[in-house]
């Protein structure tokens, strides 16, 4: 015996039809705009989620020359005066029209004197060389995620800045964009500080020499963790990780790390200036993983006990050995 | 009962309908794989942000010492907004058990620039607020005499007060600067009532004085010379001619706990360090690491134990002391 055909109901008219169509069709409609209206295009960390973009910051110097110089003394002008001239000059570096940006370190709202953030004397002399080799613009910024204001006020940053003639560029909620670095495992679609960079042609990164808690030592590859939006506190689960990522995401013209006072221990914030040690040097260098090489010597370690520039080294994004660079020792003691 | 106009449906209607099963199940496959990708801005939408987690407090003081003023209105930080005031070491805190931050800003006189910061962290204990207090304390730093515990270094003044860790940190190293610190240190003092003080003295009397660098007693929470199964272990630093180790003691909960810490730190600095075990006084183990010794035991509850010792002999005399004083205070 044959089963009975399943019940599939009455034929429906052509009327009942069109009736359960638009009734289908009105479920389609509320459903859509449901999630139309649920969907949230201004996701938290206020950056565009439309398009993730190629992260990297390339602005590699390209007139050859010395890699590194290492100057010796207390006063940060003549020590970065010294140390650029022997690497060719600042007009090497920065030519008429280059629109300059320089990151500096204003993570915390604590006093200069106290080297938790980029000295406001060294940042003055950086900005006044820069003008001085044609620069059309300077910019100086940071993202500080606690109360950013008072950060560059407090540390002197902003009033030097100012007073120097660059612009200070102050990250809002529109400041930053998707993007991911190519073969990043951390930086995927992830907020980074991107308007200051339109126009830019020459990158300057500035950072102390100081102790990190948590990576050891915060010198010029950890200064990029401020270009970084978002609730970025979740990269110290992988801090040597996001920093390798980090360098391998900006190649900036030079930076210049200073090490006049280094934050022995207790940092990054320090606090104490029981925390400094006169260290009396200024690097300045094309490649951040030696100067950070380098800068480990100051805080009495080796780069072997930093993670992430064995790290970096590996990846081929510098080199910790510095001395293969040859790099240009000065004084500027008298 | 079969209704009469009942049929089945044609070929052109299955097909459409496998059709639309099928872009449904492209759907689904193409949501699953989104997911797989998980999107940190989902995590970021998850945790919520500063501004949603602290809630704003009051002045940190009812009433400010004469000539001091608050500069602003207070911060307040939670576990997952501490490090958008203090980066890379708000580890310290959170591995120590932190619970809240709160800080202002404040003018240290009428006509001033200068300005103090005040912070105080909720520790949730009176050991934990210890522990972060000896464990930065600076070298050098004079005790400025205020609630359990206190220093003051050049600009700074930081105090235990029960389960609170406070810290006040100067705009500039100055007299009045400092002298603001101590009267806000004191009001803050007197207007603060904790159930539980903190009390350390019975642990520091476990360590020798002789050779005994001063202030270098402290409690470290985690990671204790660099293995994360240890926890909450008192340490001192002692020079002996040109050389410097370090003594520790920790108690646990009972003498199996302590016979377990010990093998583990033992295994540690072996199987992690690249060590080599050397030969040992009975209930007690050696490691010979980098050029350096350490020597662990349990003494009942107690896990003891010298760390980076110049020598075999060095180590196992040191030892011998940390063990009989514990010994002697908990036979």
């Amino acid at each position: 015996m044959n089963p009975p055909p399943p019940n599939i109901g009455p034929a429906a008219t052509r009327r009942e039809f069109l009736k359960r169509g638009l009734k289908a069709g009105a479920g389609v409609a509320a459903t859509a705009a449901l999630g139309a209206w649920l969907l949230n295009r201004h996701p938290p960390g206020d950056f565009s989620r439309v398009v993730s973009r190629d992260a990297r910051r390339y602005f590699g110097p390209s007139a050859p020359g010395p890699a590194m110089a290492i100057a010796t003394g207390r006063d940060r002008a003549a020590m970065l005066q010294r140390a650029l001239a022997a690497m060719g000059g600042m007009g090497r570096f920065i030519t008429g029209g280059d629109k300059v940006l320089v990151k500096v370190n204003a993570a915390f709202a604590t006093p200069a004197f106290l080297g938790a953030t980029t000295n406001p004397e060294l940042l003055t002399e950086i900005i006044r060389q820069c003008r001085a080799a044609g620069a059309a613009s300077v910019v100086v910024t940071d993202n500080p995620i606690n109360a950013p204001e008072s950060c560059f006020e407090l540390t002197g940053i902003g009033g030097a800045t100012r007073a120097a003639g660059a612009d200070l560029y102050v990250p809002g909620p529109g400041s930053f964009r998707s993007g991911t670095l190519p073969g990043g495992h951390l930086i995927r679609d992830w907020p980074v500080l991107d308007e200051p960079f339109s126009g830019i042609t020459k990158l300057i990164g500035v950072a102390p020499v100081k102790s990190h808690h948590r990576a050891g030592a915060s010198m010029t590859m950890k200064n990029w963790y401020g270009l970084l939006g978002g609730r970025r506190n979740q990269f110290h689960q992988d801090i040597d990780g996001i920093i390798v990522e980090l360098a391998a995401m900006v190649r900036p013209t030079f930076v210049v790390l200073d090490g006049t006072d280094s934050m022995m221990a207790n940092g990054p914030t320090g606090g104490s200036l029981a925390d400094l040690k006169a260290t009396s040097t200024l690097i300045v260098s094309t490649d951040p993983v030696a100067a950070d090489a380098f800068g480990a010597t100051l805080l009495e370690r080796s780069f072997r006990d930093i993670p992430y520039l064995v790290g970096a080294a590996k990846q081929g994004l510098g080199t910790v050995d510095y001395e293969s660079l040859h790099p240009v020792r000065v004084s500027a003691t008298s | 009962m079969y209704h009469s106009n009942a049929r089945v449906p044609g070929a052109g209607e299955k097909a459409v309908s496998a059709c639309v099963l099928a872009v449904l199940a492209a759907v689904v496959v193409w949501l699953f794989l989104q997911q797989r990708n998980f999107d940190p801005a989902v995590t970021v939408a998850t945790m919520g942000g500063p501004a949603a987690a602290a809630k704003a407090p009051q002045d940190l003081l009812r009433s400010w010492p004469e000539g001091i003023s608050s500069m602003g209105a207070p911060e307040a930080f939670t576990p997952t907004s501490l490090s958008d005031k203090i980066d890379g070491k708000a580890d310290l805190y959170l591995s120590a058990g932190f619970l809240s931050l709160a800080s202002q800003r404040l003018k240290v006189a009428v006509g001033s620039a200068a300005w103090l910061e005040m912070f105080v962290f909720d520790m949730g204990s009176p050991s934990n607020a210890y522990s972060v207090f000896s464990s930065q304390r600076r070298p050098g730093a004079a005790d400025a005499g205020v609630a359990d515990y206190s220093y003051q270094a050049e600009n700074e003044l930081c105090l235990v007060l029960g389960r609170y860790y406070v810290e006040l940190v100067g705009s500039e190293r100055s007299e009045q600067v400092m002298h603001a610190a101590q009267s806000v240190a004191q009001a803050y003092a007197g207007a603060t009532k904790v159930a539980e003080h903190a009390d350390v003295g019975a642990e520091k009397a476990l360590f020798p004085q002789v050779g005994l660098i001063a202030d270098s007693i402290a409690l470290v929470p985690s990671d204790v010379f660099g293995f994360d199964g240890l926890r909450d272990v008192f340490v001192a630093r002692y020079r002996e001619g040109t050389s410097e180790l370090t003594l520790f003691a920790a108690r646990r909960p009972s003498e199996a706990d302590s016979a377990k810490a010990s093998r583990d730190l033992l295994a540690f600095f072996v199987d992690d360090c690249g060590g080599k075990a050397d030969e040992a006084p009975s209930g007690a183990g050696i490691v010979a690491l980098e050029g350096r010794f350490e020597a662990v035991a349990a003494v009942g509850p107690y896990l003891v134990g010298v760390h980076q010792a110049p020598d075999r002999e060095t180590a196992l005399r040191w030892l011998g002391i940390i063990r009989s004083r514990v010994s002697g205070q908990h036979p």
